[in-house]
């Protein structure tokens, strides 16, 4: 089973807050759900690659209004000022880890 | 517009039980008007939604809607869907409109532009009813997973309606709406479809584009239609297909035109574990029912379908927990502050996300994290590609693969509490997104639980691009 501290580094990682008393059931819950997709490693992994469908699409770059207006999009914000989007300091010294 | 929802004579309440098709009819023929069919709508909503819980909101303008669908035809404008009352899911983006795809972290959120199925239907002249309630974020298969509350079952308000799409099927079922659009992930379509006794139909990938749907699982994600019959699941979908430079993976089917298809591929071997013996006999009666009429039955295998519901629910974290990173509180939705940056971030998210979307997007991030990857995301894309292409191996040899669409009917509310339970319902659907084919849920009958009588799918896969064929067969049973 996973441990208490794995859970809590999982959820840092997804930058979630967990519930008090949610960290057990997580655990829980968590490793039975790994263990049973787990039998997925019995799959034989052939050695070609890449073989797939994928292809890139590509499209001249032109700008257009595809999001909606501007003034809409502003009304989003959490934070508004004078047309901007205002955010806390992205560098600073209290972030964890 | 008056608001008041007066009767009006001649059977004409009931009007919402008409199929798409059958009102299209009657509104060309100019025995109907599209406002008759919207208020017909409304006053089912008003006394079936409170218990059912199937709209998240009705849309106050639908009178409005409907009086311009009217004017539309009578200066000479005609689409089948002119005037047709449709029911929304709400990860589908409607411009001026909140989307919340059932969540608190996008409860305020209102829509800035239209999704391209919108567009189309917009177009087409159809009316926006409401936006039905689903599992937060399509992750889910009974939509209680919902922030607002689960939706009930119209065939017994104890039962789930089924997910993701539940709001969309309970509304189709119940007949609030003509009909509606889900999306479906894994089954998110056709599940509920079953559940509610109507027909769900996931198109081949990239068929419908996804522009303005919230994204759940990118490389399973489809939009389709949920309505009465497969006639009106054909001519929404015809509507909505196509194209579009918004979403790089949409295409351009190429082969429209039905082959005499006649076989269709039983995997007997699924279903020898886990399907209720009362859902097995009317399989077997459906099939019967397609033998008489001329089609050929075979028994066929497929190997990789043993890891196909662990490569899904792999694929699907990792997706969901990359897709769901967006979310943090800096440019929309539920911005809670913390004493740190980090903070914020995960107050944001810890308080906005429902429980079932944490526990996805920390699976998410452990089968992503290093060290994990290759046993557990790099084995679920290899065990994808092989089942694809047994998958395309198979519908060489055969024209359609038959299963029941679940296991059973709808179970109770409350009743599958424990996740990985949930999760192994989703046994029939998940593979038609793993592979990218087309896939319908057809009623096929009905079993009887503690004196309620509820319906159950039977499930025909055909291969990409082969809708026209599945909507044909759809049609004979």
């Amino acid at each position: 089973m996973l441990s208490r501290e794995e859970v809590l580094n999982l959820a840092a990682l997804a930058r979630l807050k967990l519930g008090e008393g949610e960290v057990e059931s997580l655990q829980k819950d968590i490793s039975n759900i790994l263990e049973y997709v787990g039998q997925v490693s019995a799959v034989s992994v052939k050695s070609e690659q890449g073989s797939t469908l994928l292809k890139n699409v590509m499209r001249e770059d032109v700008p257009a209004a595809t999001l909606g207006k501007r003034e809409e999009l502003i009304k989003a914000f959490p934070k508004e000022e004078n047309g901007y989007n205002v955010v806390r300091k992205i560098i600073q010294k209290d972030e964890p880890r | 517009m008056s608001t008041s929802t007066k009767k009006i004579s001649n059977g004409v309440s009931s009007l919402n039980e008409l199929s798409i098709t059958e009102a299209s009819k009657k509104l060309a023929a100019g025995e109907i008007t599209s406002v008759q069919l919207v208020e017909a709508c409304l006053a089912e909503i008003e006394k079936r939604n409170p218990s059912l819980n199937a709209f998240l909101e009705v849309f106050a303008d639908a009178r409005e809607q409907a009086a311009s669908a009217d004017l539309r035809r009578a200066k000479g404008e005609s689409h089948p869907l002119l005037g047709i009352p449709l029911a929304i899911k709400d990860n589908i983006l409607i411009e001026g409109r909140t989307a919340s795809a059932a969540s608190k972290i996008l409860e305020h959120y209102v829509a800035t532009y239209d999704a391209t199925v919108i567009k189309k239907l917009k177009d087409a002249g159809a009316v926006f009813l409401g936006r039905t309630n689903m599992d937060e974020f399509a992750l889910g298969g009974s939509t209680e997973n919902s922030a607002f509350g689960v939706t009930k079952n119209p065939h017994d308000e104890t039962r789930v309606a089924g997910g993701t799409s539940g709001g969309s099927a309970a509304a189709v079922a119940s007949g609030m709406a003509l009909g509606a659009l889900g999306s479906d992930t894994g089954g998110s379509v056709r599940n509920p479809a079953s559940f509610c006794g109507v027909v769900g139909f996931k198109p081949t990938y990239g068929a419908v584009s996804r522009s303005g749907l919230i994204a759940a699982v990118s490389s399973f994600d489809q939009i389709g239609p949920i309505t009465k019959t497969v006639e009106d699941a054909e001519l929404i979908f015809n509507t909505i297909l196509g194209k579009d430079s918004l979403d790089s993976t949409s295409t351009e089917n190429s082969k429209l035109k039905i082959e005499n298809y006649k076989k269709i591929g039983v995997p007997r071997t699924l279903l020898t574990k886990g399907v209720e013996p009362e859902v097995l006999a009317h399989f077997e009666s459906s099939l019967e029912k397609m033998r008489a009429q001329g089609y050929e039955l075979v028994d066929m295998g497929l190997p990789s379908l043993d890891y196909a519901l662990s490569a899904y629910y792999i694929i699907n974290f990792a997706e969901v927990s990359t897709n769901l990173s967006r979310f943090d509180g800096v440019r929309y939705g539920l911005s809670l502050k913390g004493e740190s940056l980090f903070d914020d971030y995960a107050r944001s998210r810890g308080e906005g996300f429902g429980a079932e979307t944490r526990r996805r997007i920390m699976l998410g991030t452990y089968v992503l994290s290093t060290g994990y990857y290759d046993a557990y995301y790099g084995k679920a894309t290899a065990a994808r590609t092989q089942l694809r292409k047994e998958f395309e191996d198979a519908l060489k040899s055969v024209d359609f693969i038959a299963t029941p669409t679940m296991p059973y009917p709808a179970w109770k509310v409350g009743e599958k509490s424990d996740p990985l339970a949930a999760y192994l319902a989703d046994i029939f659907t998940v593979t038609a997104n793993l592979t990218g084919n087309p896939a319908i849920s057809i009623p096929m009958g009905m079993v009887e639980r503690e004196g309620k009588r509820l319906p159950v799918g039977l499930q025909l896969t055909a291969a990409h691009g082969d809708e026209a064929a599945l909507f044909a067969v759809g049609k004979l049973l």
